[in-house]
């Protein structure tokens, strides 16, 4: 049959032979507006795709959901004979008809399809991350040399001793030196220094020139990656020279090709460790944030990337720490970070949330100096500054452990918005460096605050419905109108800020010291508040949200406008993203209620 | 109307071949079949016919599983003009079958229901070239203009003076439907088959296709 887009997933998963076949038994169906075409828990003789118009998702009287063209329905009512809620025409809308016995027939033979058809989001999920294509090695090798890390070219003089050298290398944070002698270059290595003095037994006053190797192979800052690394395959060199005309600029590791397709993780760490000032650190912290991109590039699950991402920016943030600290408060501080920083949940950088506790007042100028420049090298570094003042460098959240109790003890009493804010910031927060015991002792006495008292835990609670009138509004909106900007789901409203805020909630509830979601939601799935299959699914619809998030994050960044990073455009998501975006946000709505329904929150 | 029944009166009583009969049956209730022909040009003395596409409509199905897709050998060579519309070429219908066996099986294929159609008449005028030296009478189904359906739908309240718009790429941006891909005889046909349902409906529920450039949304009431 014509017309009907097999490249639309899940059908993009079929053979050809396996599309024609379902091509020859599609029909179409014609729905006049406000019939309904599959009843809640009913079952289903057709799988419909929607041509055109919208049929809105229902649970009784409550839309669940809006769906449009390319939209799927209903999976559950094909294969497992229910429905999960009603789909009910809203316009004029004609779908393709595809009758069960095809579906079930093409769910047995193909896997990749039949994915599409689990019942649990958190397998359906991975089953669908399995077959994202990463690209690979050949997009890395078309890049440029000078798009490439090479090292910086630092020379000596042919007549310098093999010590020298030696000496000169370790200065430079370098292996490898261009060697001047008489109106030729060589290159010298640290092997070669090495091979030299220990099994040439050299005296380490032979001049470097004898030693060196004047047969440079070299190549163009404009030659691509896999034209550098032919030749070194063909010259059996691991390290060759950038020659830009009769100048050298720089030396290219095999290594460093190697880095931009594997990522350079574990090389990082090296860098920030050897940083001697803020300065060294900043091309580190641009290398992480590479790295996410790079990362997710190739297929890595986001909760894989933030947590790689966290580990690197606790190490950053502890060396700015290490840089920036006075003796005073380095004995008698603990520095924390909070937020999604703290929970690992963070990819691309948004801003910084971070405090300080003294276990004794310190000197005032010491303090002054050290807020100012921690907070300002972390914003060097590409840590944007937290629009809320979460920082250091604001006085409330750098002071002696005794009055930031007293502090949280009267944000616990206020109540409303700021302070919520404030509590909910800080009940992610972990340890970077320094006394890490002050941390503990605030976040103790602070759960056993929160806990003593159900009223405010009540309270705390509440703010999950912050955003509660986003989802369904946006959606309703978005698909069924084609037009403009309407069809945004707020990613962070609708679905991590809730799942993030109930899991914490309920950790407190329980005294759960859990940090991250994931780990609070494992915690929480021993208790009766929920079961061990709904943790599964609440912890793959939070990795679904954040997934969702670093692609616009990402694209923002392209985009250089990173105004709109959280919001997800639904018609530019694939059926089957959208499908699975839906069922997170059905996760959520479940788990709202469960929160909810636990602190009576109807009274408010 | 009138025309119409008295037309089919005359095809009845002057039918040659008494096997065709059942071309005025009484239709099943509630079906329709919607067609198209691909040709080498718009002149119905000078041209042919180089494909001839028919879907059934069933109620408020579209039975695309069992349509009617057929090539048919031209007997008037393709105009270039025409080429550059349909991209068939001379050779890819050259080696189809006789048009008296397509005839056979697109009426069987047809039998009494009403023809559905953009344009219908040229479509018909093109196919009787063919059905009159066959069977002594041309196509004597009822028939449904979409273009007419449409300008009911939309211009039926029209003050005077309103500009008038019947191109099929209007009518498919008004219906929100997706453009299959336009100069093939069964997205044609198909296509003019999901302006029917819609548009058969929306008669049956009284509303109107609007006039207004960009359509209001209803649902904005529920925004965020």
């Amino acid at each position: 049959m014509h017309g009907f887009d097999a490249l639309n997933p899940p059908f993009d998963r079929l053979t050809h032979a396996e599309t024609e076949g379902l091509r020859g038994a599609v029909d179409i169906g014609y729905f006049a507006p406000g019939s309904v075409i599959v009843e809640r828990g009913g079952s289903s003789e057709f799988l419909y795709v929607i041509i055109k118009g919208a049929v809105a998702e229902k649970v009784g009287e409550e839309t669940q959901a809006m769906l449009g063209a390319k939209d799927t329905f209903d999976s559950e009512a094909v294969v497992h004979g229910s429905a999960s809620a009603s789909f009910v025409a809203e316009e004029e809308t004609l779908c393709y008809l595809l009758p069960r016995a095809s579906i079930l027939e093409l769910v047995q033979k193909n896997q990749a399809f039949a994915a599409f058809f689990y019942s649990e989001l958190s397998r359906r999920l991975d089953a669908f991350a399995e077959h994202r294509n990463p690209s690979g090695l050949e997009s890395v090798l078309r890049l440029r040399v000078k798009e490439a890390r090479c090292q910086e070219a630092h020379f000596i003089d042919g007549i310098r001793t093999i010590e020298e050298a030696g000496h000169a290398m370790r200065e430079r944070n370098s292996i490898t030196l261009f060697v001047r002698d008489e109106g030729r270059i060589g290159i010298v290595t640290w092997t070669d220094l090495g091979e030299a003095a220990i099994l040439k037994r050299l005296p380490l006053e032979t001049p470097v020139r004898e030693i060196s190797h004047f047969d440079v192979v070299s190549v163009k800052p404009d030659d691509f990656l896999f034209e550098a690394l032919i030749a070194m395959t063909r010259h059996k060199k691991r390290r060759i020279a950038v020659r830009s005309g009769n100048v050298y600029s720089g030396v290219l590791q095999d290594i460093d090709i190697l880095e931009l397709f594997a990522g350079n993780s574990q090389l990082i760490p090296g860098r920030i460790d050897r940083a001697k000032t803020v300065a060294d650190l900043v091309p580190c912290a641009s290398d992480i944030q590479a790295q996410v991109q790079r990362l997710h590039e190739q297929g890595i699950k986001v909760e894989v990337i933030a947590e790689i991402t966290s580990d690197l920016n606790r190490n950053l943030i502890s060396k700015v720490f290490e840089l920036t600290v006075p003796p005073s408060i380095k004995e008698n501080g603990c520095l924390f970070v909070m937020g999604s920083e703290a929970r690992a949940e963070q990819t691309v950088r948004t801003d910084q949330d971070n405090g300080l506790l003294l276990a004794a007042p310190v000197p005032e100028a010491d303090l002054l100096k050290f807020r100012q420049a921690f907070t300002e090298s972390l914003e060097a570094c590409g840590f944007p500054p937290c629009p809320g003042n979460v920082m250091v460098r604001n006085p409330v959240w750098s002071q002696p452990l005794d009055s930031f109790l007293r502090q949280l003890k009267s944000w616990i009493i206020t109540g409303g918005g700021d302070s919520a804010m404030n509590l909910g910031i800080f009940c992610d927060s972990v340890a970077i460096a320094g006394q890490s015991d002050l941390l503990l002792r605030a976040k103790t006495t602070f759960m056993e605050m929160m806990r003593g008292e159900k009223a405010h835990l009540a309270h705390f609670a509440n703010f999950i419905d912050q955003f509660a009138s986003s989802d369904i509004g946006a959606f309703a909106n978005l698909m069924v109108s084609v037009g403009a900007r309407s069809d945004a789901v707020h990613i962070k409203k609708v679905g991590t800020f809730p799942i993030v805020h109930g899991a914490r909630t309920l950790a407190i509830e329980k005294g759960i010291f859990e940090t991250r979601t994931v780990d609070r939601i494992n915690a929480l799935a021993g208790t009766r508040i929920f079961n061990a299959e709904f943790a599964q699914n609440l912890i793959s619809a939070l990795h679904v949200f954040m997934e969702l998030r670093l692609r616009s994050q990402l694209k923002a960044r392209r985009l250089g406008n990173m105004e709109g990073e959280s919001i997800v455009h639904m018609n530019e998501l694939s059926t089957a993203d959208r499908d699975i975006l839906r069922n997170a946000i059905r996760v959520v709505r479940e788990f709202r209620e469960i929160v909810r329904h636990r602190f009576n929150l109807g009274y408010f | 109307m009138i025309g119409q029944m008295l037309l089919r009166l005359f095809y009845q009583a002057s039918i040659g071949d008494q096997s065709y009969r059942f071309l005025f049956k009484k239709p099943p209730p509630g079906e329709a079949v919607s067609i198209d022909c691909e040709t080498t040009g718009l002149n119905i003395a000078k041209d042919d016919i180089i494909t001839i596409a028919a879907v059934r409509i069933k109620g408020d199905r579209i039975l695309t599983s069992e349509a009617f897709e057929v090539a048919v050998r031209p007997e008037a060579r393709i105009a270039p003009d025409s080429m550059k519309i349909h991209h068939l070429r001379e050779a890819d219908v050259e080696q189809e079958k006789p048009i008296r066996k397509i005839l056979r099986d697109f009426l069987y294929f047809v039998g009494s229901r009403p023809l559905v159609g953009y344009y219908l008449e040229f479509d018909i005028k093109m196919l009787d070239k063919h059905i009159l030296p066959f069977i002594q009478i041309g196509l004597p189904n009822n028939r449904i203009e979409v273009s007419e359906l449409y300008y009911e739908r939309k211009y039926g309240n029209a003050p005077p003076g309103t500009a008038i718009d019947l191109r099929f790429t209007s009518i498919l941006d008004d219906l929100g439907l997706p453009n299959l891909g336009q100069h093939n005889a069964l997205n044609d046909a198909l296509m003019t088959a999901e302006m029917y349902v819609i548009l058969r409906d929306m008669r049956a529920r009284g509303v109107r296709v609007s006039r207004e450039r960009t359509r209001p949304m209803h649902d904005m009431a529920m925004g965020a």
